[in-house]
């Protein structure tokens, strides 16, 4: 739709239109407009709006097809050239949308000659077809006539022309329909048709030009509504037709008006089966009532119902709108006065009710208490005979030192126990007793219930005999006197241990925190599961700690207590090492006693310390502290990573691991495979770094060197299986354990190539030269012999500018490969793309489901290539040429793709060392430093580093050994190592490498820095 | 050529109420061609003026000069001169030269004898048509060479109105339609595929709606 008027909405539905045409008043009367409206109202779709028809002065067309909308009628609001530039043109067709107007139809206008006014000047600034043009460009294009963009809302319209079939030259007039189709018109109405055979032709001619199906034709009927107005129109009306038959059929009628709606019937009825004919436009100015009638007699009744949206409303429809509403609220309010009465109704029954519930319930509850007084009384009395009855029956039994006797008591036999003593008895059956009173009392039983329950207690009492009772607490006071309940010696006890704890606390507040300290231990010795008390031990014990801690110069005996989690060695050493710092920092700030005093309380601790030995040397001598010695510098003697390389030694250690810290327990570290270097000539090692970070910074403040880090690198897992490797999850640059986690560590995999290479320099080539023509060999070698935790299989053969083996080749041995190891594989495609997607698709096809990581993958192929990722799920290797952006742009696309970061390796393009290193090294840096720091999610992908590749075709590794490079194998492997370790340094996550030894040196490298 | 037309004497002697000493200066270019301002026409005007002003009792001192051309700086050196003698100095050349004598000539109290109406042709003796508009902006290589901005009532640029028929301008029906004539002449020649082509909206700003308009040819500057 392109103005979503009603008009539109009819000719697209395929239905038959009829338009209306309602001429505006010589005045300001609005009612005239609205009568008219009425009348037209339901029979037709829509109704044009003339703007000053014969250049007379009217009610604008704008103004009064507003009034037309307001009565629910939708307007055609006409426009000719005659009375505005394009200025005020446009400026009228902004407002006519503005306010509801749909329909425009673009006239050129009648000269103003014809009218009231031929004096004035006739503006045609354009002519209807540029009108159309102007309108069309407006509402498609956005634009106004001079070019400039309409913002922030177009007119929206449903652009119409006029068209006569009947003036000259005639066989232009269908060229110029075409004409206006082609300007913009979406509709056509014509001049009045009397001539249906003039009209038919000049249809069929607008049919061959193509153009009926473009723009809905509608033909322009008029009802004669007499014979002198039919003869004026043939004879005065330029470009009209009124056949004689018209004339004749007048001229011979009784009623001149029923002939002349019968004419417009007939004519409507003949136009109907013109082809390309939509509808009809019926213009019955100053006989509108002729309107309906007309319709209905067509067969034109009813009218598809219109939506129309009135943006001004009429006076009426308000006052409708306003009762409406009035009434609708008022009945909603009647509702809610109803609703809220009935609420009130029935919470006064309710609170009646309540009230005479509560009284019903404080009568019953009245009436239970006296019941209850009067058990009580009853069950006193009892107790009473009972009491009575016992001491008949000890004072039948007095003198009796008997080991065992029956008392009888109803018909139940207690047996007594030889030892225990009446009183013993007497004690037992109070407490029975009270209990069973207390029992009683707590399931509110009957008194025969309560007796029998007593019973039923004594005779199991009586059957398994006293031995079954437990002994009486041996603090248990005379049964007559002590009436505390049985928790009450645990009270007091408490009593003591709240007392120590209390002055513990006290202490503690006052700053003498051992005597605390001693308190509270006496208080645990007597309840050792108080917590109160164990709270303040440590609270003690801690302040203990701090006070000691807090004197600075550790005067009397040195080493203050040790602190938790240290074992009194390391404590210790760690005094001295800062003993020692503390006094280099004297030295520095030029306070040399201080110093002096530092370094011997350092010796007398520990009196082999060299550095402090040197200190004191140093104070004593007066010589000051270079400058750039700076004190954890100082006391940080090991430091230094050492790289020990043994030449030669055949029985290498197996392990070149050092062990791991215990301290990161919360690091998730996956156990590593060992890199087996056994078989590589010279292993390495590097030497565990034991001083953390914090212990050879000294008391400098964390905040001042931990930077916080809030990204996070994605994890990325390639293989499957016990042997998958996972890289990423970093929260830190490289290395740096100390301000956030590094989960898992960098990778190497080993550089397969999948055909032999020519140029490979000897210290390479050696270790590999049993299988450099055998991609499977020489994988299995990387796995077996080396250690490999990760292949990368270079598809070297495919390049179409070298071997240019063919897809299926190289898919078959990279499928035989996959076979063979069970490590993770990464496949690297020649570069070339299309050449990639093909062989890359061949090898997936190939291997399905398994996780092998493939690439690389450019801005050319990235398509391609990865849907295949996304349909297996595999990592892929996102490739661009070294530059931030290239790369974020591309990790963009594959996201947009529906590849997730959690699958992408960023490969930046690398150089090796000389060979544009420091530029590679910037450019992760900054990838990795907005990754994390600035936590640009599109960077958060690990990066990938083809070393290898880059290292062996330096110039460096080719060079024979000489006395100025040095031997030639020592050089490469050092080359491939230390450009390796920078990338790693920059965030590389993973590392393409070669040399076995090369790739045993940044493992070990790797080893000693994640500790 | 300039068509112009005398304005009514009643008009002309409005003009020169209160005038003793008047000038009456023709124009041998396009009014003497269209038969309003020249030689001929200078004599017929002063010779009213002369019976008007003597029925009305007024003295009057009317003479008759006749330049080559009003619009030329060159001719209008003698009237400099003899120009600020007179009461009034009724210019029977074209708006043009009315405007120059002004501009050019101070003291010089000149009025219009004549409406300037037209760039048009001579149909024949006595018959003028318009044929230019001056609109600055030629489209008759469009229009087998008639002007459809000078000769349509609505300066159509797109093909003839509903209300040609018969090949006349339903404005006037003694004016052919001028785009039934473009119509039938690019027929005669086979063109008329050039006629279907949508001519866009103009740009008015050469034909006057941008401001007066000046001429400047570089190479003939002094």
């Amino acid at each position: 739709m392109k103005s979503g008027s009603n008009l539109e909405s009819v000719l697209r539905s395929g239905k038959f239109a009829v338009t209306g045409e309602l001429g505006p008043p010589r005045n300001s009367n609005k009612e005239i407009v609205r009568e008219k409206a009425k009348v037209l109202k339901g029979n037709v779709d829509a109704v044009n709006i003339t703007d000053c028809q014969t250049a007379i002065v009217r009610m604008s067309s704008l103004t009064a097809g507003l009034i037309a909308l307001s009565e629910g009628i939708e307007p055609v609001m006409q426009m000719t050239c005659r009375d505005r530039n394009r200025i005020g043109m446009q400026a009228d067709i902004l407002g006519a949308c503005a306010l509801g107007i749909r329909n425009l139809l673009c006239l050129t206008g009648d000269h103003q000659k014809f009218g009231d006014h031929p004096q004035s000047k006739g503006v045609f600034d354009m002519d209807s077809m540029q009108l159309l043009q102007m309108v069309k460009a407006m509402r498609d294009e956005k634009k106004f006539q001079c070019g400039k963009e309409i913002k922030g809302g177009e007119p929206r319209l449903f652009l119409g022309a006029a068209a006569n079939p009947f003036a000259d030259p005639f066989e232009f007039r269908p060229i110029r329909l075409k004409k206006k189709v082609d300007a913009g018109a979406d509709f056509i109405q014509t001049q009045i048709i009397y001539n249906v055979e003039k009209f038919r032709k000049f249809m069929e001619i607008v049919q061959d030009l193509g153009v009926t199906e473009r723009v809905y034709i509608l033909a322009g009927i008029t009802p004669p509504k007499s014979l002198g107005m039919a003869k004026y129109m043939k004879k005065f009306v330029p470009g009209l037709d009124v056949t004689d038959e018209v004339i004749k059929r007048l001229k011979g009628a009784k009623d001149v008006k029923e002939e002349g709606i019968a004419i417009a019937v007939d004519i409507i009825n003949q136009v109907r089966e013109i082809k390309g004919v939509s509808g009809v436009h019926i213009m019955a100015i100053g006989w509108e009532e002729a309107v309906p009638e007309i319709c209905s007699r067509a067969g034109l009744l009813p009218r598809p119902e219109a939506e129309v949206e009135a943006i001004l409303i009429g006076k009426d429809s308000v006052d409708e709108a306003v009762e409406k509403a009035k009434k609708e609220l008022a009945y909603e309010l009647q509702g809610q006065i109803d609703r809220y009465k009935k609420e009130a109704e029935a919470s006064r029954q309710l609170v009646t009710k309540e009230k005479e519930k509560t009284a019903k319930e404080l009568k019953d509850l009245k009436a239970e208490i006296q019941e209850k007084e009067h058990l009580i009384a009853k069950k006193e009395e009892r107790i009473q005979e009972l009491l009575e009855e016992l001491e008949a029956e000890k004072a039948r039994i007095p003198a009796k030192p008997v080991a065992s006797s029956l008392v009888q008591e109803g018909h139940e036999v207690i047996k007594l126990k030889d030892k225990k003593t009446t009183r013993d008895v007497d004690r037992a059956l109070y407490s029975l007793r009270s209990g069973l009173e207390s029992l009683k009392k707590a399931l509110g039983l009957k008194d025969d219930a309560y007796e029998a329950l007593r019973r039923f207690i004594e005779a199991e009492l009586t059957l398994k005999g006293w031995e079954a009772q437990p002994e009486a607490p041996v603090s248990l006071l005379e049964v007559e006197r002590e009436k505390l309940p049985p928790k009450e010696p645990m009270k007091k006890r408490d009593k003591e241990v709240v007392n120590l704890v209390a002055k513990g606390n006290l202490l503690l507040h006052q700053g003498k925190a051992e005597e605390a300290l001693e308190a509270f231990k006496k208080a645990l010795s007597i309840d050792s599961e108080d917590e109160k008390a164990k709270a303040g031990l440590k609270e003690a014990q801690d302040a203990l700690n701090m006070a000691k801690a807090e004197e600075r110069p550790p005067l009397r005996e040195g080493v203050p207590p040790c602190p938790e989690g240290l074992t009194q060695k390391e404590w210790e050493r760690k005094w001295v090492i800062r003993l020692v710092a503390k006094g280099y920092c004297a030295l520095y700030e030029k306070k040399k006693d201080k110093g002096i005093e530092f370094f011997k309380e350092a010796l007398r601790l520990d009196p082999e310390n060299e550095k402090a030995k040197k200190g004191l040397m140093l104070a004593e001598g007066g010589e000051p502290i270079p400058v750039e010695v700076t004190p954890p510098k100082a006391e940080a003697p090991e430091e230094k990573v050492e790289v020990k390389e043994k030449k030669e030694v055949k029985e290498a250690k197996k392990e070149a691991v050092v062990p791991k810290k215990a301290e990161k327990a919360k690091k998730p570290v996956t156990p590593r495979p060992t890199l087996k270097v056994a078989e590589v000539p010279g292993a390495f090692s590097v030497k565990k770094e034991t001083t953390t970070l914090k212990d050879r910074i000294g008391s400098i403040p964390e905040d001042l060197f931990i930077e916080k880090i809030q990204g996070e690198i994605r994890r990325v897992t390639i293989g499957d299986g016990e042997r998958a490797i996972t890289v990423g999850g970093e929260m830190t640059l490289p290395f740096y354990l100390f301000e956030g986690d590094m989960p898992y560590p960098p990778r190497i995999a080993f550089d397969v190539l999948d055909s032999e290479p020519e140029d490979m320099p000897d210290p390479l080539r050696k270790y590999y030269e049993d299988c450099l023509d055998d991609p499977v060999r020489w994988a299995k070698k990387c796995v077996d012999d080396y250690g490999a935790e990760m292949i990368c299989l270079s598809l070297v053969s495919t390049d179409p500018n070298g071997p240019n083996r063919s897809s299926s080749e190289a898919a078959k041995i990279a499928k035989e490969v996959l076979d063979q190891v069970d490590c993770p594989v990464i496949l690297w495609g020649c570069g070339n793309a299309e050449k990639d997607t093909e062989t890359l698709r061949e090898i997936t096809a190939l291997t399905g489901q398994k996780k092998v990581c493939i690439g690389p993958l450019t801005d050319a192929n990235y398509r391609n290539l990865g849907a295949t990722a996304m349909a297996f799920g595999l990592p892929i290797v996102a490739s661009t040429p070294i530059d931030v952006n290239l790369a974020k742009q591309l990790n963009i696309l594959l996201e947009n793709l529906g590849i997730g970061l959690e699958h992408i390796l960023m490969d930046p393009s690398i150089g090796a060392v000389g060979y544009g290193l420091e530029y590679t090294y910037s450019v992760m840096e900054r990838i990795r430093i907005a990754a994390i720091l600035q936590q640009d999610e599109k960077l958060q992908a690990p990066l990938i580093c083809n070393v290898g590749r880059e290292v062996w075709k330096a110039k460096e590794v080719r060079l024979p050994s000489d006395d100025l490079l040095g031997e030639q194998e020592t050089r490469a492997i050092i080359l491939e190592a230390i450009t390796a370790l920078t990338l790693l340094f920059a965030g590389g996550e993973i590392a393409i490498m070669r040399h076995p030894r090369a790739i045993a040196l940044t493992d070990a490298m790797i080893k000693g820095l994640m500790g | 050529m300039i068509v112009a037309n005398q304005k009514p004497l009643k008009e002309i002697m409005a003009m020169l109420k209160g005038a003793k000493r008047i000038l009456v200066l023709g124009c041998r270019g396009c009014t003497a061609s269209c038969a309003a301002g020249g030689a001929k026409e200078v004599k017929i005007l002063a010779s009213a003026i002369r019976l008007d002003k003597k029925l009305h009792g007024e003295e009057v001192e009317v003479e008759e000069s006749t330049l080559v051309r009003q619009c030329e700086p060159k001719y209008l050196e003698p009237l400099k001169e003899i120009g600020p003698s007179f009461d009034c100095v009724l210019s029977m050349g074209c708006g043009v030269g009315v405007n120059f004598i002004a501009d050019r000539c101070p003291g010089v109290r000149v009025k219009p004898a004549l409406d300037t109406t037209f760039y048009g042709a001579k149909l024949s003796q006595g018959e003028w048509r318009e044929m230019c508009a001056g609109c600055g902006a030629c489209v008759l290589h469009l229009t087998g060479g008639l002007c459809p901005v000078a000769r349509c009532a609505k300066s159509l640029s797109n093909g003839p109105c509903g209300g040609s028929q018969g090949g006349r301008c339903e404005v006037d029906p003694e004016t052919p339609c001028i785009w039934h004539q473009i119509y039938s002449k690019l027929k005669d020649f086979n063109e008329t595929e050039q006629l279907e082509a949508i001519i866009p909206i103009r740009d008015w700003r050469p034909s006057g709606h941008g401001g007066p308009r000046h001429r400047i040819r570089e190479d003939l500057l002094p």
